[in-house]
């Protein structure tokens, strides 16, 4: 039934609609072209064919043969879908003249992909998915099929690879703009990453403060609801006016005042602890949110001033060519420490090896301190050249435009489903469990970290993939306070009608969703215990 | 040795859970916390390890009060069972059982002989359970690891708060005796809350009668149940009393030993000779050579056929004699079932030991708190 749908979704297109278009330049409108509408020879109304045999082979009888024949079926038409346009874009490039009417300018003519590839692939996917479903209904094991499923995608990835592909206009843009193509997408990376962390930080702490304190609880998860609802372009707006007056500042004459701050709330907050008893109640409570406030300015500060810091540090690691080896070397002993925890709770070295107790950690104490030296490094490189007293904040990132704002923003929108989740996630934990905990001499601490957190951890982790891939999203409309990251591309694109630029910054940014997705799904997986795993 | 002194817990809404409590668990014994719903047994329990503050008075123990210990360390001392379990859901079987041991940072060897010891004792295979997770075990077995659980270091003080009481009758009566097994073997000082007078009165040394926070009664079983101080007592420990406490009596302890009984190879007037003794009108038959009970004889039978052999009835020991270690409440549904007026008394051989009369049962029950002095008469 699906690989019904899909063959005739497949072929539908490939009857009525354009599989491409030839565009005599970068902005006239092109002429589109169906996949019948090729002359010349038979291989095109093939693919058609190929197209339509699904919606027979669904009646097939026979399951097993059923499922490897769609799975063929379904592979070929992807790789032709794609294929095939192609050869025929790069015919009618050479005589491309005469296409067009005369006197229209002919500057760089390009092949656009029209929706009937669209179509075309979309089907093939069907068709396969369903051969899949049949071949795992018989029992074929897992692997067969992964590689079954990953023939066309292989194939299409090796044609690429191999240029031959190369006649796609987006192909060409991507020639022309690969490298700049590849910073952006770090900086993406780098821009959701680092949100991320900041989110998780601040959101964990206010999922577990909402959890404990009633009277807190309203009113924090009130707050995070609200913000998501502001609209990022406002909030990017809102923060531009303080973040640029805070840029000016001259980084020695901030560290004063911070520190004089930090220091009166200090002082405010012991005062208040001392007094606390002789106040009434009403002079308490409103001590209290007054120190509250007091406190928060300095340590927002130096928030921001972390966060935006630690993005350009991270960029600057990550791009700086000098710090390959070094770079390489702390992400291998990274993963070789995920490899380390994640088999030897698998074999249960813990106890057949003594000395995996005693070495587990090592790698990690190498990846941190290959970390630390990596970090190091970039935050030389960038304030390496200017005199102490003459840093301002802006050295450090923070201006009204650009990553500072945008930062903060993303971390504000991925509060919402971080605090929520972390909430969720330890107020569901059955008291009883705690209690028992509590009652054997865990202290808190350790009833937090070992309780509490290893059980929350699948509805935390939840919240994290939901944060992750809405800030993926997010960040492209960063662009426009001029933070770089894929936006860039899709507002250059939609500035100029160019469908390619605009799928240049899409297609990395959806391909990112995904593979974070994939990816803390898991390290999730990875890391939640069997006895609490969804059966 | 846990004492309450004249402990009394409020709540900040100013309720009084528990009031003005006096009550001393003495070293090795199984003290029943036991009332009505609400009568602030768990508030006084989780005032020994501190998961509850003390408003005012002291809870002594070894003499020490237990808020000179910091809280953590005190817990880590004390065993601590509930009712909801509680097993640490992401956690194997043998790491829950580990948990207090691991919190006192024993060597990781020792940890897994003690976990391989306690699993063995509460009857979970360690081989086989150990690296199971909870939710993977049935609940009867997740209440043996509860148990296993609280006994991790070799505490010498357990908190238990209705432990058994999540599981179906059956399973519960199975683990109350295997967890008094497991007391003679380890000689615990335990605090147990239920609500279940029965369960007080198999597994308790002592029972504390607790109403509205306050104690009402502290004895044994036996003496609850023969002398209840009030009649809020005699309603609780319900109408059934007299039957609860043959419950607590062993055929052994009730037993006469001078029963009417001839061997199998017994002349006519020897038999009649023996019940003209007994002043009876039956008598049980026994083995010539070894004792073992055979069937029974009566009068009228005997003047019919004129011989033991074809007067005596035969039957099969198991279903007309109680065994000496039965209870006297057994032994008094036997006596109900067959219409006797004497019931057989039979050791694990199957020899005669005794009898077990209504009469004799009457007696027991009227008598006020006569097993407790029976077992002190022993105990000289
Ligand atoms: N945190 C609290 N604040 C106020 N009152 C409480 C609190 N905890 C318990 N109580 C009250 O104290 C009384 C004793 O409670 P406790 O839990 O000790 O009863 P219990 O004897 O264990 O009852 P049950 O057999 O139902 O478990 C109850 O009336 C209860 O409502
Ligand atoms: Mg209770």
């Amino acid at each position: 039934m699906i690989a019904f749908l899909g063959g005739c979704f497949a072929s539908f297109g490939f009857f009525f609609l354009p599989v491409i278009e030839v565009k005599p330049n970068r902005l006239a409108s092109g002429l589109p072209v169906g996949l019948l509408e090729i002359p010349g020879d038979m291989r095109y109304l093939l693919l058609f064919l190929l197209a339509l045999t699904p919606v027979l082979l669904a009646f097939m009888g026979d399951r097993n043969r059923r499922g490897w024949a769609l799975a063929a079926v379904g592979n070929l038409i992807v790789i032709l879908t794609l294929y095939l346009p192609a050869l025929a874009g790069s015919a009618y490039l050479v005589g491309a003249e005469a296409l067009f009417e005369a006197g229209t300018r002919i500057s760089n003519p390009r092949i656009l992909s029209s929706a009937a590839i669209a179509f075309g692939l979309a089907g093939g996917g069907v068709v396969l998915f369903a051969g899949l479903l049949d071949l795992e209904g018989c029992g074929v094991p897992r692997l067969v099929r992964g590689l079954a499923g990953a023939v066309g995608a292989l194939v299409v990835v090796a044609m690429l690879a191999g240029g031959t592909l190369d006649v796609y206009s987006i192909m060409v843009e991507y020639h022309s703009r690969g490298e700049a193509l590849a910073l952006r997408f770090l900086e993406h990376i780098v821009f959701v990453l680092v949100a991320l962390a900041a989110g998780l930080i601040v959101g964990i702490a206010l999922g577990l403060w909402a959890s404990r304190d009633a009277k807190a609880e309203d009113a924090i998860l009130y707050t995070v609801g609200i913000i998501q609802t502001i609209p990022s372009l406002a909030l990017f707006g809102i923060l531009l006016v303080p973040l640029a007056r805070l840029g000016d500042l001259h980084f020695l004459s901030l560290a004063r005042d911070w520190l004089l701050l930090a220091a009166i709330a200090l002082a405010a907050a012991l005062a208040l602890r001392r007094l606390h008893t002789r106040l009434p109640e009403r002079a308490r409570q409103f001590s209290l949110v007054a120190v509250f406030i007091l406190a928060l300015i300095p340590l927002s500060l130096l928030a921001v001033l972390i966060i935006a810091f630690g993005f350009e540090v991270a960029l600057t690691v990550l791009t700086t060519s000098e710090l390959a080896l070094l770079r390489s070397v702390t992400g291998l002993a990274l993963i070789l420490f995920l490899i380390l925890i994640s088999t030897g709770k698998r074999l249960d070295l813990e106890r057949k090896l003594p000395q995996y107790r005693r070495w587990r950690f090592l790698p990690l104490f190498a990846a941190a301190l290959g970390a630390l030296l990596l970090l190091a490094q970039g935050a030389g490189r960038l304030l390496g050249n200017s005199e102490l007293a003459e840093l301002t904040i802006r050295d450090f990132g923070v201006s009204g435009i650009g990553t500072a704002p945008a930062i903060i923003a993303l971390t504000l929108y991925s509060l919402l489903p971080l605090v929520r989740n972390t909430y969720a996630g330890l107020k569901n934990i059955d008291p009883a469990i705690i209690d028992s905990g509590k009652g054997m001499g865990f202290t808190a601490a350790q009833s937090f970290f070992r309780i509490e957190l290893p059980l929350a951890f699948p509805v935390i982790m939840a919240g994290v993939r939901n944060a992750a891939i809405s800030l993926v999203g997010i960040a492209a409309v960063a662009s426009i306070i001029g933070a770089g990251a894929l936006g860039d591309f899709i507002l250059l694109g939609v500035n100029s009608t160019s469908i390619d630029q605009i799928l240049l910054g899409t297609v990395p940014a959806v391909l990112l969703a995904v593979i974070m997705d994939a990816g803390l799904k898991v390290l999730e997986s990875l890391l939640t215990s069997p006895g609490i795993r969804q059966a | 040795m846990i004492e309450f002194k004249d402990v009394i817990k409020e709540y900040p809404n100013g309720f009084r859970a528990v009031d003005n409590l006096n009550l001393t668990v003495r070293d090795g014994e199984i003290c029943v916390l036991i009332g009505p719903s609400g009568c602030g047994k768990t508030t006084a329990l989780r005032m020994v390890n501190r998961l509850i503050d003390v408003t005012r008075g002291e809870i002594l123990i070894n003499g020490q009060p237990n808020d000179e210990f910091e809280p953590e360390v005190l817990r880590r001392q004390i065993g601590y069972a509930i009712q909801q379990i509680g097993l640490l859901p992401h956690m194997t079987i043998r790491d829950n059982v580990a948990i207090v041991p691991r919190l006192l940072d024993w060597d990781e060897e020792r940890v897994r002989q003690r976990v391989d010891l306690l699993l063995d004792m509460v009857g979970i295979d360690p081989g086989i359970q150990g690296d199971k997770y909870p939710r993977q075990l049935s609940g009867g077995q997740q209440q043996r690891v509860g148990v296993a659980r609280a006994l991790g270091a070799d505490p010498p003080i357990m908190l238990m708060d209705e432990p058994f009481g999540a599981v179906d009758p059956i399973t519960r009566a199975i683990l109350q005796e295997e967890f008094l097994q497991i007391q003679q073997e380890v000689g615990k000082t335990i605090i147990f809350v239920t609500h279940d007078i029965d369960e007080a009165i198999y597994m308790g040394d002592r029972i504390a009668l607790l109403r509205a926070g306050r104690l009402v009664q502290y004895d044994t079983p036996d003496d609850l149940l023969a002398l209840p101080r009030d009649d809020f007592v005699r309603e609780f420990v319900g109408t059934d009393r007299s039957l609860k406490r043959l419950h607590l009596i062993s055929v052994r302890d009730s037993m006469m030993n001078n029963v009417p009984c001839c061997d199998d190879d017994a002349t006519l007037q020897e038999v009649t000779a023996c019940l003209d003794r007994h002043h009876s009108d039956s008598a049980f038959v026994v083995d010539a050579g070894n004792g073992k009970l055979l069937g029974w004889v009566e009068r009228p039978a005997l003047v019919e056929y004129g011989s033991l052999s074809e007067a005596m009835h035969h039957a099969p020991a198991a279903s007309i004699a109680v065994p000496e270690d039965a209870t006297a409440r057994e032994a008094l549904s036997v006596l109900l079932s067959h219409s006797f007026d004497l019931t057989p008394v039979i050791d694990a051989e199957g020899v005669l030991t005794g009898g077990v009369s209504i009469q004799r049962l009457q007696d027991l029950v009227e008598e006020p708190g006569i097993h407790a002095a029976m077992q002190r008469e022993r105990g000289r």
